[in-house]
């Protein structure tokens, strides 16, 4: 059994990867996830509100992305 | 298993975000306040409408938010399903992950569409930069697996084989660079101020980069204690 396992692991693919990640993830836990990343990169890089745009100048000039 | 990827991918995404903050603190927004000063008629028209404070501090906070957005993606999500498939063990992994994800993120597009100082006008619409800016991240991503595979196929050949075998797939980006169109700029930045702030910039990003991919390095392997969960429904049987 413990062979089993061990040999699993040796040829540990990114397909066991997606099988492994459909049977320990819910939906919601991955929608969270993934709405989180969808946040973070919006506010950051394509929201054009003169408040937040501006406030974010600086960085968005740091970090190499140009709007204009 | 997968939510611990996810919670070291973070914590290595904060105190990368930590580091970036502060280079956009000491660097960023000085630099940027600085090259300011060459700018006439900025771009949005009417000037910022925040004080410069505000933008001062959210600059850190956006920075901080950075960091966190690519340990997440990157080191949280991306690593769990792409472990296997890079190449090398611990740091080595970890590295080449980052240098995937900057080449996607920044280094590929920039190839195209370098970094501009505030105050240059590009004469490329939004749209169409958005567009070539969108297909580089798709082709450095291309060209970061073409690498990664390169690099698992020359494995066992001696090591100068094996680094020109992996830098070789780099090549392919000259292509897009050399049919995209012509972006000519406008602005009263001097030429030297323009390079000197490019490579800030870049060097910059591969801080980010590079502190993520050491501190998630530094956290180690879920290895451990995946094999210790394991244990516990086979005592328990």
């Amino acid at each position: 059994m413990q062979d089993d396992t061990d040999t699993a692991r040796a040829t540990d693919s990114v397909y066991d990867r997606i099988d492994r990640a459909r049977a320990s993830l819910t939906g919601p836990q991955i929608a969270i996830a993934v709405a989180l990343v969808a946040a973070l990169g919006f506010t950051l890089l394509f929201v054009q509100d003169p408040m937040l745009h501006d406030s974010l100048h600086n960085f968005r000039h740091s970090a190499g992305i140009t709007c204009h | 298993m997968a939510t611990d990827y996810l919670e070291r991918g973070a914590v290595a995404g904060v105190a990368g975000g930590l580091v970036y903050g502060l280079f956009v603190a000491t660097v960023g927004n000085a630099f940027t306040a600085g090259l300011e000063t060459f700018e006439h008629g900025h771009g949005h028209g009417g000037g910022p409408v925040v004080s410069e404070l505000t933008t001062t501090v959210a600059s850190v906070g956006g920075g901080v938010l950075w960091g966190v957005l690519f340990g997440v993606a990157a080191f949280g999500m991306a690593y769990f399903f792409l472990e296997p498939a890079l190449p090398g063990t611990g740091a080595t992994k970890r590295l080449a992950l980052a240098g995937a994800g900057f080449l996607t993120a920044s280094g590929a597009p920039w190839l195209v569409l370098p970094p501009q100082p505030p105050g240059v006008e590009q004469a490329l619409g939004t749209d169409t930069r958005l567009a070539w800016y969108a297909g580089m991240m798709v082709l450095g991503a291309l060209v970061a697996a073409l690498a990664a595979l390169a690099a698992r196929r020359t494995a066992d050949r001696h090591a100068a084989v094996r680094l020109a075998a992996t830098a070789a797939p780099l090549a392919l980006l000259a292509v897009p660079v050399a049919l995209a169109p012509a972006n000519p700029v406008h602005g009263d930045v001097p030429a030297s101020l323009v390079a000197a702030y490019r490579w800030t910039v870049v060097f910059g990003q591969l801080l980010l980069w590079a502190t993520i991919a050491g501190v998630h390095a530094w956290l180690g392997d879920a290895e451990t204690r995946v094999s210790e969960d394991l244990d516990y429904p086979a005592t328990a049987d």
